[in-house]
C-alpha cells in the first residue's frame, strides 16, 4: 500500500503531489462511509488523538473531531482557555504533559507560524497542523483543492483567485502551495495593503482589479476578512471593502462564464460575498464542509498507519 | 610573570616593521619587552610554543551584552569577560542591555568597578534616556564623566526626531557619541524576520528594509542640521550601506558597525523557525550580506561587532513568535569573519574602532603595554557546544564551518589561555 512521504501534516510546503493524490483517493473512499446510514469505521481502535486548540476554532475543530470519532479513534479535546498555558507553562511542557497520558497524535492549531514544526522536533507523536498563525492550514487547503476536483474533474490546469486578506492569511499560504502543486494557475486578488509585499515570489499573480479576476478564473476562493487579526487599518471602512472586493450576484451574473465560489467560513455575508452569492448553485461552502470530514479522516487515517 | 611567544607570525599591517614576521616575543611585567627572531627564556618565564602561533594587537568589540545586573541568567560580567578574552577580545564596548539599565553615573561605576582585574577591559555605554524608555534625556556628561564612552538606547528606536535633534547637539560640547538603532518602529510594526521571499514562504510577520532606510535617513538629516558624532549601530540592509557612504562623502561625522552574523548569515536560515535565527535587526537577504561585506571591507563601514547577547535557554527554546532576539557572538566571530575575508584584512578588522570611542589603539612594539591575541588561523572546523564559553547557549553558528581558533589573549598584565 502507498504511504505518505511525512510523518507529520505541517503544511501543504512539505508535501509532494502523489501525497495529494494519495490524501485524495483515500478521502474518496471515506466520503462514501460517511454517507452510509453506519457512518463509521473500526481502523483507528487503537489510536489515541488530541486535539490541541490554543486558538479559537468552532468548525475546524468539530470537523476533526468528527473525522476522528468517524475513524473510532478516542480522542481529548483540550483548549487553551481552559489550560495551565495562561499559568505560564511552556509549548512543549503541555503538549508532553497530554503525551504522557499515551496520546499518539496530537491535532493543533496555535497562533504562532512554526508552531507545530517546532512542536515536531521536540516531542514523540505525530502532528496534524490545523493552523499556525499567518503560515499554513494545510487540511483546508486539501478539503478545497479536493471540492475543485469533485466540482470541475480536475485542478490542475484551473485558473483559481484567492480574494481577500492574504497577508494575514494561512489558509491563502496552504491553498497556493496546494494548487501551484497540482498545477492550477493562481492570483491573488484584494487591496494592495493585505497582499504581501513578495507574494509573487511563489509563483502567483496579482490582480487588484476584482471584476478582471473573476473574469479570468474558474474558481473564486473568497477569503473572510479577518477582524481579529488586523492590528492597524488595512482599508477605511468594511463598507469600502466590499464595494471593491465584494461579490454579489450580479457581478457573477455578469460574467462569461459560470464561475464556482468558494469560501472556507465562517462567511461575513454582505462582506466578502452576499447571500445570494453564497447561497446561488455556484457556491460549493457547504460541499467544502462536508469534504472536509472526508479529508481530515484521510489525513489521519494515513498518517496513523505510519505510526503503526 | 614573565612569558615568552616562541615564533609567533605577526599580523600588524599598521606597523610596518614586523608586519607578517616570525619573532619571539618577551614580556615583563605585562610590557612588551623585547621582539627578535630569536629570544632565550632565561628564569621564570613562561614559553608559549603553539603550533601556527599567529600574534596581532588585542580585538576589540563594539557591542556586547552581559546582562549583570538584572539578567544574571544570561551571562556575569565576569564570564562575559572569561568568555570576550577567550575568543580573543582585549577591549569589549559593553551595551545598556541590563535590568534596571545604567542610565547614571553610579551605574557605569559599578559596572566599570565589576570588571576590574580581567584580561579584557569593559568599556560600558549608558542609556541616551532615562530608563532607556525614549523620553527624557539621561544625565549623558555626568556618565562621560564616570566612564561611559556612548549613549545608546539599546535596540530601540528613538521614535521622537526632536529628541535625537537635542542630543545631538547638547552633547556636542564634551564631545559626547550618540548611538540612533536604525528602526522606524510603525513601519517595523510586530515584524521579527526580514521581510521577503522567506517570511513570505513561512507566515512570518516581515521586517522591511524600508523600517532601517528611513530611520537612518531621518537620522542623517538631523546630524547634517546639528553636527554632533553619530553612530548607527548593526545595520543590516544593502541601501544603509549607500546611505551611510553618501553621508560620509558629504562630511557628515557619523559612524556604523554591522554585527557579524548579518555578514555571515542570511534569512534562508530561517527555513525550520530555529528560534536561534531570530535576532535584531534580523537576518537578510544574500545580496544584504554581500553589500554589508562589500561595505566593510570599502571603509564605508567602521567596525564589526559581535553583537554578543546571550539568552538562558528558556527565552529561546519555545515558539519562534515568543521567542527572544538574540544570539551568542564572541566565541565565533573570529572564525566566522576570518570565512569570509582573508586573514590580514580579518585582522584590521577586528583591532578597528577603538579611536571613535576615544580609545587608544595598543602597539606592537618594545616598551609598549602587552596587549595581544594569539590564535592559529587555518584550522576549519564544525562549530559546536564545546566552544562556547558562555553561560547561554544561543548560538545562531552552531554546526556551521568556521575557520581559524583562538589560543589566548594577553593584556592588563594577564593572561588568558583556552587550553
Amino acid at each position: 500500500m502507498s504511504e505518505l512521504s511525512v510523518k507529520h501534516l505541517l503544511g501543504i510546503k512539505y508535501l509532494n503531489k502523489k501525497d495529494i493524490q494519495l490524501i485524495f483517493e483515500t478521502a474518496d473512499h471515506f466520503k462514501e462511509v460517511i454517507n452510509r446510514s453506519i457512518k463509521k469505521v473500526p481502523s483507528l481502535r487503537d489510536i489515541t488523538i488530541a486535539n490541541i486548540f490554543f486558538e479559537n476554532s468552532t468548525r475546524t475543530k468539530l470537523s476533526f473531531e468528527l473525522a476522528e470519532k468517524r475513524l473510532s479513534a478516542d480522542v481529548i479535546n483540550f483548549s487553551a482557555g481552559q489550560s495551565s498555558v495562561k499559568k505560564g507553562e511552556t509549548l512543549i511542557d503541555t503538549v508532553n504533559n497530554i503525551l504522557s497520558m499515551k496520546v499518539d497524535m496530537v491535532v493543533m492549531r496555535h497562533p504562532n507560524p512554526g508552531a507545530g514544526i517546532f512542536l515536531s522536533k521536540h516531542v514523540k507523536a505525530a502532528i496534524v497542523n490545523a493552523g499556525d498563525g499567518a503560515h499554513e492550514h494545510p487540511t483546508q487547503a486539501l478539503l478545497d483543492s479536493y471540492s475543485i476536483r469533485e466540482r470541475l474533474g480536475d485542478v490542475g490546469g484551473k485558473n483559481v483567485v484567492i480574494v481577500g486578506d492574504i497577508l494575514h492569511s494561512r489558509v491563502a499560504l496552504s491553498n497556493i502551495f496546494a494548487l501551484k502543486l497540482q498545477g492550477a494557475n493562481v492570483k491573488v486578488c484584494g487591496p494592495k495593503t493585505l497582499l504581501p509585499k513578495y507574494i509573487e515570489s511563489l509563483g502567483v499573480g496579482v490582480e487588484t482589479d476584482l471584476r478582471k479576476a473573476l473574469n479570468w478564473c474558474d474558481v473564486a476562493n473568497m477569503l473572510r476578512i479577518q477582524n481579529e487579526r488586523l492590528d492597524i487599518s488595512y482599508f477605511p471602512t468594511t463598507r469600502e471593502y466590499t464595494q471593491q472586493f465584494g461579490v454579489n450576484k450580479a457581478m457573477l451574473d455578469g460574467l462569461d462564464k459560470e464561475i464556482v465560489i468558494m469560501h472556507p467560513g465562517p462567511i461575513n455575508r454582505g462582506v466578502e460575498i452576499t447571500s445570494d452569492v453564497a447561497d446561488s448553485k455556484q457556491s460549493i461552502i457547504l460541499n467544502q464542509v462536508e469534504n472536509g470530514v472526508a479529508i481530515r479522516m484521510a489525513v489521519i487515517y494515513l498518517l496513523a498507519s505510519k505510526i503503526k | 610573570m614573565d612569558i615568552l611567544l616562541k615564533s609567533a607570525k605577526i599580523i600588524d599591517a599598521g606597523n610596518k616593521e614586523y608586519h607578517l614576521k616570525k619573532r619571539d616575543i618577551l614580556i615583563k611585567n605585562g610590557v612588551i619587552e623585547n621582539i627578535a627572531p630569536k629570544i632565550e627564556g632565561t628564569g621564570k618565564v613562561k614559553i608559549i610554543d603553539y603550533k601556527n602561533l599567529h600574534v596581532s594587537i588585542g580585538w576589540f568589540d563594539s557591542g556586547v551584552s552581559f546582562g549583570e545586573p538584572g539578567y544574571e541568567e544570561r551571562e556575569t560580567i565576569a564570564n562575559g569577560l572569561r568568555t570576550a578574552a577567550k575568543s580573543g577580545f582585549t577591549d569589549v564596548i559593553l551595551n545598556p542591555n541590563t535590568n534596571p539599565v545604567p542610565d547614571g553615573s553610579g551605574a557605569i561605576v559599578f559596572l566599570k568597578n565589576a570588571a576590574k582585574g580581567q584580561v579584557t577591559s569593559l568599556y560600558p555605554i549608558g542609556t541616551l534616556t532615562k530608563g532607556g524608555a525614549g523620553e527624557v534625556l539621561a544625565e549623558l556628561y555626568d556618565m562621560k564623566n564616570s566612564g561611559a564612552v556612548a549613549f545608546y538606547d539599546f535596540k530601540c528606536p528613538l521614535k521622537n526626531s526632536n529628541l535625537v535633534k537635542i542630543a545631538l547637539q547638547y552633547a556636542q560640547n564634551f564631545d559626547g557619541f550618540i548611538y540612533s538603532f536604525p528602526q522606524d518602529s510603525k513601519i517595523a510594526g510586530k515584524g521579527i524576520v526580514n521581510e521577503g521571499v522567506v517570511s513570505t514562504r513561512l507566515g512570518l510577520k516581515g521586517i522591511p528594509a524600508l523600517a532601517e532606510e528611513l530611520q537612518i535617513s531621518r537620522d542623517l538629516f538631523i546630524l547634517g542640521y546639528t553636527g554632533g558624532k553619530l553612530h548607527i549601530p548593526t545595520i543590516s540592509t544593502a541601501n544603509s550601506v549607500k546611505l551611510i557612504s553618501d553621508a560620509k562623502k558629504k562630511g557628515l561625522n557619523v559612524s556604523c558597525s554591522v554585527a557579524i552574523h548579518n555578514l555571515f548569515l542570511t534569512d534562508e536560515a530561517l527555513e525550520e523557525y530555529n528560534s536561534l535565527f531570530k535576532v535584531m535587526p534580523p537576518l537578510r537577504t544574500k545580496s544584504d550580506a554581500k553589500a554589508l561585506l562589500k561595505g566593510l571591507t570599502d571603509g564605508v563601514i567602521d567596525f564589526v561587532t559581535s553583537d554578543h547577547n546571550p539568552m538562558n535557554i528558556e527565552q529561546k527554546h519555545v515558539e519562534f513568535d515568543n521567542a527572544a532576539f538574540g544570539t551568542l557572538g564572541l566565541e565565533s566571530a573570529f572564525g566566522a569573519l576570518n570565512q569570509l575575508l582573508d586573514i590580514e584584512k580579518c585582522i584590521e578588522i577586528l583591532t578597528k574602532g577603538r579611536e571613535r570611542y576615544g580609545l587608544a589603539t595598543p602597539i606592537l612594539k618594545q616598551g609598549y603595554k602587552a596587549c595581544l591575541t594569539l590564535f592559529n588561523p587555518d584550522k576549519t572546523y564544525t562549530f559546536t557546544e564545546k566552544q562556547l564559553f558562555s553561560t547561554s547557549k544561543n548560538s545562531m553558528f552552531l554546526e556551521s564551518t568556521l575557520k581559524g581558533s583562538v589560543y589566548g589573549t594577553i593584556n592588563n598584565n594577564r593572561i588568558s589561555l583556552n587550553d
